[in-house]
């Protein structure tokens, strides 16, 4: 019979250096930046002096973080079904044995292994106003008289940061819902032929029920990176034009880097943390995938 | 033995005592790096940080030439930084709250003027007492005291296609009426805009729109001389009738830009160079030079020309200097900086980007040394039209009064004139509604400072 101790000390030696480095590189920094949003911290001077809850008072009372959380949902939800939705009908297409699927398979899993910064420079430069080859093929096609201001314009730059993001991580979707679908048994399509069901129905009744514990953990894993996504809304429109593509994220840079006072980010940080927690308990009450996944076996 | 080991092993690692030195972790975790990181860096007496805003590869070799005859006399290593324009500012105060503040950073005093306000700046009269000529009017004084050794300057103005005006029988114009009528007439879009009027919160629209309230007079502040402060001026009577005169005016020059509602000096710049418009503008002389760069074909085509006066001539002001920070080498940095502008290489600097970064020193401007250069040579026009310029300008810090104003970072450093062009422009919000909007966010960050 193995030693306890020697049991513990093996389970601390290869958990140990794991936990040391998520401390250093999450749980400190997360721990420092809940602290300052208790303090007075200005950019240009390494003092910091206590305020309590001052900056939690004076950040509720403001109509930006109240705007900046509405499109933090706008996008969120947005940008999760669109990903939801391509990912899926991606995945449909590419479950199937055909002639080069492995080539096409990881052809539409490329973006999501781009850098964002190409992802973005080269939407910006898709959807520029004066120079890009989208209102050019409109123009060219008749479909517009003047180009479109797909950034720049106060109705089209949530579509077009929300569709730069869906175009990026909809192949990790893709990625998730066809390993699922390529472990469905064959027999439930079988069965459902045998009684007649035509492939909507097939789709309705077996594929989707299949893929509902998976499609409820991308939703949820999804909707957290996505309320969190800061750099691809930054790069493609920096929170513009007047605001309207600016969520908590860049609300939280601006504090800190226009208006120099880091103490009210970390609150805005925080107030994220906490939507982000309500959330998700929201989210487990409703819909459980512990229980779909005991379901699902 | 092994058993009494375990059993103890088992009472220390209880849930409790787990917890309890995870939240002492924590809390050692929130306060220790303020107690730790200021003492972490003493001032290093053999060693200078540089933070440059310019980044030109021209400058940078110039840079590391005087860098190594300073080290060579002083002893002194100098390690350069080049964040760039737009982040500049972003890396100062990161250094700074790391408490690892750089000795030098050289940028626009109007931003620097957020480290004087913080009294992150050090006292620096004696090195401009020692390097002489600088003019009062360059001076950033703070608490009575020099905070900034101005290096150079950069006008505010206009730049047009003399060959297109040329083409069209229009000429440069001279009043706010006169640019409309010349925009309207080569407007042809979308080849071709009369001119550019970014709306955006950007860099680019703010200065041009402070520019055009200079010219009409229009101050944000006013100086209270009995409570011994400024105040917000814009939403008050007159001042507030040309504010919306001015907004009013950028909205209708906007019919002949492009929407250009992202607008900032890269997006300035490339549609001129792509001739995409037939006058646009900039603070100096870089647009110039990437016409040069990228449409060498339309570069002597591109003159200089005043913005339009209204009711006086004068414009945004850019000065640029090295700023000396506290806690820092500051006695290295003093040395340095005085080496560097009597360096002979120091001219060398000035021809990194050609007649944009004007010597703050008007001698040196028509020293036969500064225009030994085969751009400026090339370019005589643009050396005599910015003579011609010279002291029109004027810093948007003593633009509202003789005493030096600390709250122009409220509204210029966020952008704020970007802003209500924006509304005005884009969103289409009534003048008045956008200036008095305008005044309450500037009274409310005033509040906020306290």
């Amino acid at each position: 019979m193995k030693d306890p101790t020697h049991n513990k000390l093996w389970i601390l030696g290869t958990t140990v250096p794991a936990l040391l480095f998520l401390t250093l590189i999450a749980y400190l920094p997360i721990t420092y930046a809940i602290a300052i949003s208790f303090f007075k911290k200005t950019a240009f001077s390494p003092k910091m002096s206590w305020v309590g809850l001052k900056n939690y008072l004076w950040l509720l009372g403001e109509a930006d973080l109240w705007s900046a959380l509405g499109r933090s949902a706008v996008f969120t939800v947005g940008s999760v079904l669109v990903q939801i939705a391509w990912g899926l009908g991606v995945a449909l297409l590419l479950n199937r044995a055909f002639r080069g699927q492995t080539l096409v398979r990881s052809l539409f899993i490329l973006p999501y292994l781009l850098p964002t910064i190409v992802v973005a420079l080269v939407f910006q430069w898709l959807l520029n106003q004066e120079y890009g080859v989208i209102n050019q093929v409109l123009l060219q096609a008749g479909l517009v008289s003047r180009p479109i201001n797909f950034i720049g314009g106060l109705k089209t730059a949530m579509y077009s940061v929300i569709g730069t993001a869906s175009w990026q991580y909809g192949s990790f979707v893709a990625l998730m819902v066809l390993a699922r679908l390529q472990a469905i048994n064959p027999k439930l399509y079988e069965a459902a032929r045998v009684c007649g069901a035509g492939p909507l129905r097939c789709f309705w009744d077996v594929t989707l029920p299949n893929l509902k514990t998976t499609l409820l953990l991308l939703a949820l894993l999804r909707g957290i990176w996505m309320f969190n996504k800061f750099d691809i809304i930054y790069l493609v429109t920096r929170g513009g034009p007047l605001k309207v593509t600016e969520t908590l994220p860049i609300y939280a840079y601006r504090l800190a880097f226009e208006e120099f006072d880091f103490g009210l980010a970390a609150g805005v940080c925080t107030f994220m943390f906490v939507v982000l927690v309500l959330g998700s308990i929201v989210y487990f009450k409703l819909f459980d995938p512990t229980k779909e996944v005991e379901v699902g076996r | 033995m092994k058993e009494e080991r375990g059993k103890h092993l088992q009472r220390r690692i209880t849930r409790r005592t787990f917890m309890k030195y995870a939240g002492a972790a924590g809390v050692a975790a929130a306060v220790g790096p303020q107690i730790l990181i200021p003492k972490a860096r003493g001032a290093k007496k053999d060693q200078v940080v540089f933070v440059s805003e310019e980044s030109n590869p021209k400058a940078i070799a110039v840079y590391e030439k005087i860098n190594a005859d300073f080290e060579k006399n002083a002893g002194i290593k100098v390690t350069m930084e080049y964040p760039g324009f737009a982040n500049i500012h972003k890396r100062v105060a990161t250094l700074i709250a790391a408490g690892t503040p750089p000795e030098i950073v050289w940028y626009g005093a109007g931003q620097a003027m957020n480290l004087a306000l913080e009294d992150q700046l050090a006292d620096v009269g004696d090195v401009i007492k020692e390097v002489g000529g600088i003019p009062d009017s360059l001076r950033m004084i703070y608490k009575g005291a020099d905070r900034s050794i101005p290096t150079s300057q950069q006008f505010t103005y206009c730049w047009y296609r003399k060959d297109l005006y040329q083409q069209k029988g229009v000429q440069p114009f001279k009043s706010w009426e006169e640019f409309v009528n010349v925009a309207k007439a080569l407007n042809n879009p979308p080849n071709l805009y009369g001119c550019i009027v970014p709306s955006a919160e950007s860099g680019a629209s703010t200065i041009l729109f402070e520019t055009f309230l200079m010219t009409n007079d229009v101050h944000w502040f006013e100086w209270n001389a009995s409570k011994k402060q400024y105040e917000v001026a814009l939403d008050k009577g007159a001042n507030k009738k040309r504010a919306i005169e001015t907004l009013d005016y950028l909205y209708e020059l906007h019919k002949y830009s492009p929407e250009a509602s992202t607008y900032n000096w890269a997006e300035l710049m490339s549609t001129y160079v792509t001739e995409k418009a037939a006058t646009s503008y900039y603070v100096g002389a870089r647009l110039l030079e990437q016409v040069m760069a990228n449409n060498a074909r339309i570069a002597d085509a591109t003159v200089p020309l005043a913005f339009p006066k209204r009711l006086t001539d004068h414009f945004f002001l850019s000065i640029q200097g090295f700023h000396i920070l506290n806690h820092s080498n500051v006695e290295g940095a003093k040395q340095y900086c005085k080496f560097f502008v009597k360096h002979p290489d120091c001219i060398k600097w000035y021809h990194a980007v050609p007649l944009h970064i004007i010597p703050a020193s008007r001698e040196v401007l028509r020293s036969a040394k500064y225009q030994d250069n085969p751009v400026i040579q090339k370019r005589m026009d643009v050396l005599n039209f910015l003579d011609s310029m010279w002291g029109k300008g004027v810093p948007l810090y003593y633009w509202d009064g003789k005493e030096l104003n600390p709250f122009i970072g409220l509204y210029h450093n966020d952008n704020l004139g970007g802003w209500m062009v924006a509304m005005r422009n884009i969103k289409e919000m009534k003048p008045e509604a956008v200036i008095d909007e305008a005044a309450d966010k500037i009274r409310k960050k005033m509040r906020k400072m306290g």
